[in-house]
């Protein structure tokens, strides 16, 4: 079973950025380092992914066990199948969120051997000391995936912790609300540094605590300018890469490591601009990843997309940053509030822009800003049918824009006060299939989309080109 | 007189017909008939004159499987899932667990002692089914009954990972265009079945003796793999299709045995062996 | 007496086939109608700011022919059902869609409900997942801004004593409710659990004072019932997320059984907790909606011990309904796609045979084409624990 598995694994993925292939060992040593961690008796900690409290758990030095990321390398390495299988088998609907799946495969299997499943990828996952649950608004999943877990560790506690931020309303302004998510965010904060000095039996320091969020800010504020170089023509890095740059993002927030990693991105960047480097030789097409979590098994299909002159020099998956001086924070010194202020501010950070449109919607003026700042051709967006959190509501946002992109020739005011005819037609793909299940994908299909796509981006830029 | 018990087990591609007494005196395989409109009595004309007995002899019928609804001419309508469990046992006493692999639908029972206490099924899909290997066997233009031979000749069973059967159809063609032997297609199909049938049965608590049935255990190659994927060796009853119909036969005669025995009247419908006709 | 004869089940199977003909009616004479999603939403508030709650239900025999237009099929198949037939117009008499964050599939989809019906008002309330004293608080904070907002758009300023008497209104629905229940426990019931769905999700598409007035009169009828219209038959639960029609408990008793109590949102789980009397009204309704509605989209701290107290702790009001209703067995229905449920089946179950109860879960797609292809395993499983 395990040879088999083996040789289905691909050949590593070329990627455009160096910065990008170092991701693959930065992986690696997550997981092997949360083993090692383990046998050291540090505290090891299952979590979720933007979390908003990264620094907290640095500064009382607990070691994250990113369980999505567990899933997602299980998925990338072509070997979840079994562990959703164990899942399927304890009960659990195989349509429900297979990060969960997997990880409760792989966990209820475990705990019946006392030790790691056989050949476990990267060699597997550690057992938590405790694990912190996440009741946002949104993923339920993050919600429930731990209390289902306990069913095989019921020794181990949780935490979980409300994180909510208010859903855009017309008639409602963040100001509104914020004091009261505030101050429930803030108490959940620190309920969470509580049951961590209980678990650790440390004290947090409130100094490191500041420092790490200090160097949490500078490092969104870093990304945000590294990610912005982006728009040159050709664009020097895709989402392809970006899928492997999210690493230091949303796993090591708060960490020298990170903000390292993106001094170096950020100067590979600049120097790729300036030799006119692109991702593709002869950039054609300038793609918008809308909205999805790739394909972790077919990442592959970026680099065919590539192949086609495609290049995606933006996308609004795993962004999960935007510049901290312009999130309207205000005057504290209490990192704990920072924290929340960041949170709020980032969910919040496109609905002061949709009240200037009525009828529009926070993701929805996202997706404009990104077409216009990176002269956007065409927008696609991958359905992964295990997941509500992130696709739903793509399809409707698709309609949103078809109303602005229009396939018919509309005037436009120009810069120099003159009215000129403009084709704004803006193609859009769905892939389907999903994050890790790989039993739902289908190359020969989804290249096929692909391939169409392409043909319409072509036959949109030969109209456009007509009409100049 | 000595009582007859006869069982009907009208399955969505096939019907059986047992008639016993002591032991089974005749059984009888046929197909269920075009669609809408379902032979069953020929059928069951059948077995009747293979016995040598008129259908009045019968004391009492039980009807089984997906059509056992409005049959005309039965006593009792059973689920097939009680109709299995107590026909495996009467075969297989030590029996535990009965795995069920139709045309249509697929099942894991549980049994104790002949009841069934617990029970998965798939309908829904075709991917867990006989069906998903009829596709298959005629993407590749081959026949549904070479495929367990085929299977076992092969040393490096294919991968084949999508679930659905469209999908894998699609990609069955493709992998035979990349030149995979055709055995190790055949194998690769066997397992990926095997495996979706044995992670719906684990959701029970398997344990032994584990008995196969129905149209699926006919295939060597099907009840080998099935065998890997559960960890369990495998018992295949001599005649895998007509356990349900045993197994019916049999709760009629219990129910004709008890009655007798605290002397309570038989509760019986009036019957009529008629084509029956199912929406 | 039967039910063909009785003049106020005739009245309940027309609201329950022509659902929303009240509120159709009432929009016509002027009022307001303040269409919403799921038991998470407090209708003391909508019925306090003198509108008229309205709760969105599917369809099992409609096929979904114009939802999915705008709406992916990934998305919870009830929600999908409910998105189709507020796009088709069946419910063209509402002024609003007021959307809780009940679970991603209601959350994440607000967006594409209030732009595609295009209401004058629509409204969400964000629920938390914990239940603790800044939770608490949170969510009251949260039902203030709500209670403000529809006042805004209903012209009223919503008083306390607006609050309170609705609250009493509802608390009496419930009593009503819990009479009803209560003529299930007798063996057999006085009421099938066909009739009692029908009641039930008629009750959420009524002013609280015409279902008070309904649920009087069926309970006048009913209890004047000599003798019962259904057989002594095994005694079954359901327990699930959310069944607004028939046809599921239908299929059960058919098949042989009586559906005498169940686990779901118009059910127990939203019949039955009162809101407190006496303090502060959003407070009371916080720790109603937050608290006392057993949902699993809500997190319940682990209770210090084992693992078995901790199930008996979340899981414990199923337990009593069954023990209190002497259920020989329970049918635990969920959706596709339903991640609160689902990640739970596996904890219900083990929580279920802890008590000696067996248990057939059953995973469906909301429509009537699925429902009636789980006959057989309805059928097995009654033939298992009998």
């Amino acid at each position: 079973m395990a040879e088999e598995q083996k040789k289905q694994e691909r050949k590593k993925r070329r990627t455009a950025t160096e910065a990008a292939s170092s991701i693959g060992p930065m992986v690696k040593e997550f997981i092997t380092g949360t083993i090692r961690a383990k046998a050291e008796g540090k505290k090891l900690a299952y979590t979720f992914i933007v979390c908003c409290y990264d620094e907290i758990l640095g500064a009382m030095d607990v070691v994250p066990v990113w369980t999505e990321n567990f899933a997602g390398v299980c998925g990338a390495k072509r070997d979840a199948e079994r562990f959703l299988e164990r899942a399927e088998s304890q009960s659990f609907s195989r349509s429900l969120c297979t990060y969960a799946l997997c990880g409760l495969g792989f966990d209820q299997w475990r705990e019946e051997l006392g030790e790691m499943p056989p050949d476990a990828p990267w060699g597997g996952q550690a057992r938590p000391d405790f694990m912190l649950s996440s009741g946002q608004i949104l993923c339920d999943p993050r919600n429930k995936w731990y209390q289902a877990a306990q069913q095989y560790m019921p020794d181990v506690p949780i935490y979980d912790v409300g994180l909510p931020y208010p859903l855009y309303e017309d008639d409602i302004e963040v100001a509104d609300v914020q004091d009261y998510y505030i101050k429930y965010i803030v108490a959940e904060l620190r309920g969470l540094v509580k049951f961590l000095e209980e678990q650790t039996g440390k004290k947090m320091d409130y100094d490191r605590l500041g420092e790490l969020v200090d160097l949490g800010e500078r490092t969104w504020n870093l990304i945000w300018e590294t990610y912005d170089l982006r728009r040159a023509v050709p664009t020097p890095m895709g989402t392809g890469d970006a899928m492997n740059t999210m690493v230091p993002m949303v796993f090591m927030m708060g960490t020298q490591e990170a903000y390292d990693f993106f001094v170096k991105l950020n100067k590979e960047l600049k120097d790729k601009i300036a030799k006119k480097e692109g991702v593709v030789e002869d950039e054609k097409y300038r793609l918008l990843w809308g909205g999805g979590l790739p394909s972790w098994f077919a990442l592959t299909d970026f680099n065919y997309f590539n192949s086609k002159g495609a290049v995606f020099p933006v996308e609004t998956t795993y962004r999960m940053i935007e510049p901290i001086y312009r999130l309207n924070m205000p005057d504290t010194n209490d990192p704990i509030e920072r924290l929340a202020w960041r949170w709020l501010g980032y969910w919040t950070y496109w609905y002061d822009k949709a009240k200037k449109r009525p009828g529009s919607e926070p993701d929805v003026e996202r997706l404009i800003q990104y077409i216009e700042d990176y002269q956007i051709d065409g927008v696609v967006m991958h359905e992964a049918f295990s997941c509500r959190t992130w696709h739903l509501g793509l399809i409707w946002q698709l309609n949103q824009l078809r109303k602005i992109y229009k396939p018919i020739p509309v005037l436009i005011l120009g810069k120099d006060g003159k009215k000129r005819e403009e084709k704004r037609e803006l193609p859009s793909l769905i892939l389907e299939s999903d994050i890790i299940d790989i039993s739902t994908y289908s190359e020969v299909d989804t290249r096929n989309r692909i391939d169409a796509f392409i043909e319409t981006l072509e036959q949109v830029r030969k109209n456009k080109a007509d009409l100049r | 007189m000595s009582d007859y018990f006869a069982g009907i087990d009208i399955g969505s591609t096939m019907t059986k017909v047992v008639i016993m007494n002591d032991g089974i005196i005749s059984s009888i395989i046929g197909p269920t008939g075009p669609e809408q409109r379902r032979l069953a009595n020929k059928v069951m004309e059948n077995a009747l004159n293979q016995a040598g007995l008129p259908f009045e002899a019968i004391t009492y019928l039980v009807a089984t499987g997906y059509g056992r609804i409005n049959v005309p001419f039965a006593d009792k309508q059973v689920t097939e899932i009680s109709c299995h469990a107590k026909g495996v046992a009467h075969f297989f006493p030590e029996c535990k667990t009965i795995i069920d692999i139709g045309g249509q639908d697929s099942k894991g029972i549980t049994i104790d002692h002949g009841r069934p206490t617990d029970f998965v099924m798939n309908d829904k899909c075709a991917a867990g089914t006989g069906r998903f290997l009829e596709v298959i066997a005629e993407a590749l233009g081959i026949t549904i009954q070479d495929l367990g031979g085929m299977a076992l000749k092969s040393n490096q069973p294919a991968q084949i990972s999508n679930i659905c059967t469209v999908f894998a159809e699609q990609e069955v063609v493709a992998r035979l265009a990349e030149g995979v032997p055709l055995n190790d297609l055949v194998a690769g199909i066997l397992e990926s079945l095997a495996s979706r049938i044995s992670r719906m049965v684990n959701r029970l608590k398997v344990a032994n003796e584990v008995v196969i049935t129905g149209g699926g255990a006919k295939n060597a190659g099907l009840v080998k793999a099935l065998s890997d994927k559960l960890g369990y060796a495998t018992l295949v009853p001599p005649e895998p299709l007509i356990t349900g119909a045993v197994g019916a036969a049999l709760l009629g005669k219990d129910i004709v045995q008890k009655a007798k025995k605290n002397s309570l009247p038989l509760e019986r419908k009036k019957r009529s062996l008629e084509e029956i006709e199912i929406l | 007496m039967n039910e063909q004869n009785s003049t106020v089940m005739s009245k309940v199977e027309r609201y329950y086939e022509d659902y929303g003909i009240r509120a159709r009616e009432l929009k016509k004479e002027g009022k307001t109608v303040i269409a919403y999603l799921c038991s998470l939403v407090p209708t003391e508030i909508i019925t306090a700011a003198g509108l008229v709650p309205f709760r969105i239900r599917g369809n099992v025999n409609e096929p979904i022919t114009k939802g999915d237009t705008n709406l992916e099929t990934i998305a919870c198949p009830f929600i999908r059902s409910c998105f189709d037939l507020s796009v088709k117009g069946w419910y063209d008499f509402c002024d609003s869609i007021v959307i809780p964050h009940g679970c991603d599939s209601m959350t994440r989809t607000y967006s594409t409900w209030r732009y595609t019906l295009g209401l004058p008002y629509s409204h969400f309330i964000n629920v938390p997942h914990t239940v603790s004293g800044p939770s608490m608080e949170f969510f009251t904070q949260e039902l203030n801004t709500f209670t403000k907002s529809l006042g805004r758009f209903a012209h009223k300023e919503i008083a306390d004593s607006d609050l309170t008497e609705a609250i009493h209104l509802y608390n009496e629905n419930r009593d009503k409710a819990k009479a009803l229940y209560d003529l299930r426990k007798s063996d057999p019931p006085l009421i099938s659990g066909t009739e009692m769905s029908k009641i039930l999700t008629v009750g959420m598409s009524l002013p609280v004072t015409e279902a008070n007035e309904l649920f009087a009169e069926v309970l006048e009828e009913l209890t004047q019932r000599k003798e019962a219209p259904i057989h002594k038959a095994p005694r079954i639960m359901v327990d699930g997320a959310c069944i607004d029609n028939i046809n599921f408990v239908k299929l059960i008793e058919d098949s042989g059984a009586n559906v005498v109590v169940d686990s779901l949102c118009i059910g127990t789980r939203d019949y039955l907790p009162h809101t407190d009397v006496g303090g502060d009204p959003l407070d009371a309704l916080a720790r109603r909606y937050l608290d006392k509605i057993n949902c699993p989209r809500t997190y319940r701290e682990k209770v210090e011990g084992t693992y078995e107290k901790d199930l008996a702790a979340r899981f414990g009001d199923i337990g009593s309904l069954g023990k209190e209703f002497k259920v020989d067995g329970v049918i635990l229905y969920v959706y596709k796609y339903c991640d609160p449920f689902g990640f739970e089946v596996p904890a219900r179950k083990a929580y279920l045979d802890s008590l000696n109860m067996p248990v057939l879960y059953l995973e469906d797609e909301y429509s009537a084409g699925t429902i009636g292809r789980l006959r057989t395993r309805i059928q097995a499983f009654l033939e298992v624990i009998e």
